[in-house]
């Protein structure tokens, strides 16, 4: 009996293929992975990205298999939780490896390429980012490099879905081969091999340089770097903050109030008889109200902004630039400058921007980027009922609680530096190629974030409908309220109503600051109430995420200090603006 | 000479330097020529261009890496 025989049934025809996608950072995995699975994971242009994997289904020519996206690594040392976990996933074995390459950065990547092969199974190379890498004037003969490297290397433009059909087809074919493991070569060695095949293998054609690249060039520099990077930061909050209003006003308001609550209005009253039920659900603070106007005609078009820019930026590779500049800064409270990729990213979102840090950040910086976000950074849906509250009356006001966000993060961030123990990783990092973002990449990217916002925002605001309905609606908030109301009114100087900010302020932010619309309040009840919600407690999704992140202890302390800066801010806001009113009134 | 000394558009070449993972595969290493495209104020990091790729490295990083122009 042959030997092919026998493996053949070692491995049985229904098992499933297991593949592995491999490579540096920021390559375009997780673009070849969504293409070939059609799932859905996030892609951005900066590294780590990906920092746990993903598996996904293929078919191709009736065989099936299972294709893992691995964080992108530069070596495999296990230095770093996403090499970790790499290492972890080659050494349980696969059928193949799709190891994708950056034909911008060939060099650098051909480091993994080669210690790749140094395990018994099969390598298929995905020679990615060739769109950019002829905009650089970068020539790989790709024929060469497969000499070179002993396995097929396909050119892909995964973006534009070019050349995956055929690295599909390749991979299919690889993963029936068995691969001997190849020689371990030192890193003097591999170092030099490296040189001699980018030596044979690429040419790089002097051009004249792009605006782009001028751009890149640019970017980095203090000038004209930090005026660009302002204006950038401007030109965004006036698309978020001018787009949402204009949304907000023009669409939104109109359809849900003239059409939409009348509708549920009508109906409701011919169906349901005038009581609590009908209260419960069109009152004041009734299920339609809280359900439908308030996520969708208040939040919903700054939400959807803000993830429109943020995306935007985050593909173009602008952001870790603005890293490099503020890094400087940002030391000084123990923050190594690229922490303000998810400390923006809370402006989104605190729960995203929580888990991010976990890619390439100490356990120290971890814990001070997830204290700021959840203490000092608002929310997309924090900010679109701060700007429903403030905008029309006061922007003065509402420039003054985001200066006061600004300021608590710096004053906390020098806090927490000092009480934790341990370093912040110092900045060593490659800065992307600035990319025009793609547009269906950008879609995509868009739809998920929406998505994610509309279960996350509606399962919570469910319960939170249905505690703020039956409190309001049985007189059970009346009790709660003349029970606090000496704290409320006497200490922050609120209506004793503010109750229901508070009482509901625990499941969303944003919950905190809509009840207020309704109470005609002074600017300075607007103020305080706003100081308030802004430091309170975190919501319920990013309780849970501290806690799955960091510990029990950890989010029951962040709980503690926000919301005790809460009430002591809020309240010292408003003793004082008291006396200094009495003293002009 | 400290690289976190260099001047911005002078060229360099690494002499010695600390023994970092990173740093390697990133491909600064020992005999790695480069240029300095910028630096940033209040100590921020030093970016340096290899090749085509513009790598940022802190300053106090920077500080231990020795270079020597390159004429
Ligand atoms: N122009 C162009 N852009 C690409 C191509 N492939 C990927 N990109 C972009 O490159 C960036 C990085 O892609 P990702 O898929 O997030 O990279 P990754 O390898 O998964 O990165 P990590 O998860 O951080 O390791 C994204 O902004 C993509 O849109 C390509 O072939 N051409
Ligand atoms: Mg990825």
């Amino acid at each position: 009996m042959s030997c092919h025989v026998m493996e053949a049934q070692e491995r049985p025809r229904d098992k499933k293929l297991k593949i592995l996608l491999m490579g540096n950072p920021n390559v375009g995995k997780s673009v070849v992975f969504s293409k070939l699975t059609g799932l859905q994971v996030v892609s951005s242009n900066y590294a780590g990205t990906t920092v746990d994997y993903t598996l996904g289904n293929i078919t191709f020519s009736n065989k099936e298999g299972v294709l893992i996206d691995v964080p992108g690594t530069y070596s495999l040392e296990a230095t770093s939780e996403a090499e970790r976990v790499a290492v972890a996933l080659l050494e349980e074995g696969a059928d193949l490896i799709i190891c994708v390459l950056d034909a911008t950065h060939l060099e650098r990547n051909l480091d993994l390429a080669l210690k790749l092969q140094e395990y018994p199974i099969p390598i298929v190379y995905s020679l990615n980012l060739l769109d950019v890498a002829e905009r650089q004037g970068i020539k790989i003969d790709v024929e060469k490099l497969s000499e070179e490297l002993g396995s097929p290397v396909i050119p892909t433009v995964a973006i534009k879905n070019k050349g995956l059909m055929e690295l599909m087809r390749t991979a299919m074919k690889l993963s029936q081969e068995k691969k001997e493991p190849g020689p371990k070569l030192e890193d003097e060695e591999r170092w030099k091999r490296i040189k001699e095949i980018v030596d044979k293998v690429q040419i790089q054609v002097d051009k004249e340089l792009t605006f782009i690249e001028k751009l890149e060039n640019w970017t980095i520099q203090p000038w004209p770097g930090i005026p660009i990077a302002l204006l950038v930061l401007i030109a965004s909050l006036g698309v978020v903050v001018g787009g949402g209003k204009a949304l907000r006003a023009a669409i939104l308001l109109p359809l849900v109030r003239q059409v939409i609550m009348p509708l549920l209005n009508k109906i409701v009253s011919l169906v349901i008889p005038a009581g609590i039920l009908r209260n419960v659900l069109v009152g004041e603070f009734g299920i339609f109200v809280i359900g439908i106007e308030w996520p969708f005609a208040l939040i919903l078009p700054y939400v959807f902004l803000f993830y429109l820019v943020f995306s935007f930026l985050e593909d173009s590779g602008y952001l870790p630039r603005i890293g490099v500049l503020a890094d400087g800064i940002l030391r000084r409270i123990g923050i190594q400058g690229g922490n303000i990729i998810p400390i923006m990213l809370g402006y989104g979102c605190a729960v995203p921007a929580i888990i991010g840090t976990r890619a390439a950040t100490t356990y120290k910086e971890r814990i001070m980027v997830a204290s700021l976000v959840s203490f000092a950074v608002p929310c997309a849906s924090q900010s679109g009922a701060f700007f429903a509250l403030l905008g029309d009356k006061s922007i003065l006001a509402l420039i003054f609680v985001y200066l006061l966000s600004i300021l608590a993060m710096l004053t906390v961030g020098k806090i927490v530096n000092k009480v934790i123990p341990g370093k912040s990783q110092p900045m060593l990092l490659e800065v992307p190629n600035l990319l025009l973002p793609d547009k269906d990449a950008l879609k995509k990217k868009l739809k998920i974030r929406m998505k994610h916002f509309l279960i996350d925002a509606e399962g919570p605001m469910l319960i939170g409908i249905v505690i703020a309905a039956i409190v309001a609606e049985t007189g059970i908030l009346n009790e709660i309220s003349k029970l606090i109301a000496p704290f409320v009114e006497g200490w922050l100087g609120m209506p004793k109503e503010t109750s229901l900010s508070l009482l509901l302020g625990i499941i969303r932010r944003e919950l905190a600051v809509l009840p207020l619309l309704e109470m005609n309040l002074t600017t300075l009840q607007l103020i305080t109430g706003a100081i308030v919600a802004l430091f309170y407690l975190p919501c319920l999704s990013v309780f849970g995420v501290l806690v799955k992140e960091f510990s029990l202890k950890v989010a029951l302390f962040i709980g503690l200090i926000t919301t005790t800066s809460a009430f002591l801010l809020g309240g010292l806001f408003n003793q004082i603006g008291s006396i200094i009113l009495g003293f002009v009134g | 000479m400290p690289l976190a000394e260099g001047r911005k558009l002078s060229i360099y070449r690494i002499e010695d330097l600390p023994d970092s993972h990173l740093l390697k595969v990133l491909g600064i290493r020992k005999g790695t020529q480069f240029i300095i495209q910028s630096k940033q104020p209040f100590k921020g990091p030093i970016v340096v261009k290899v090749g085509n790729r513009s790598i940022a490295i802190d300053y106090d990083i920077a500080k231990k890496i020795e270079v020597e122009e390159v004429a």
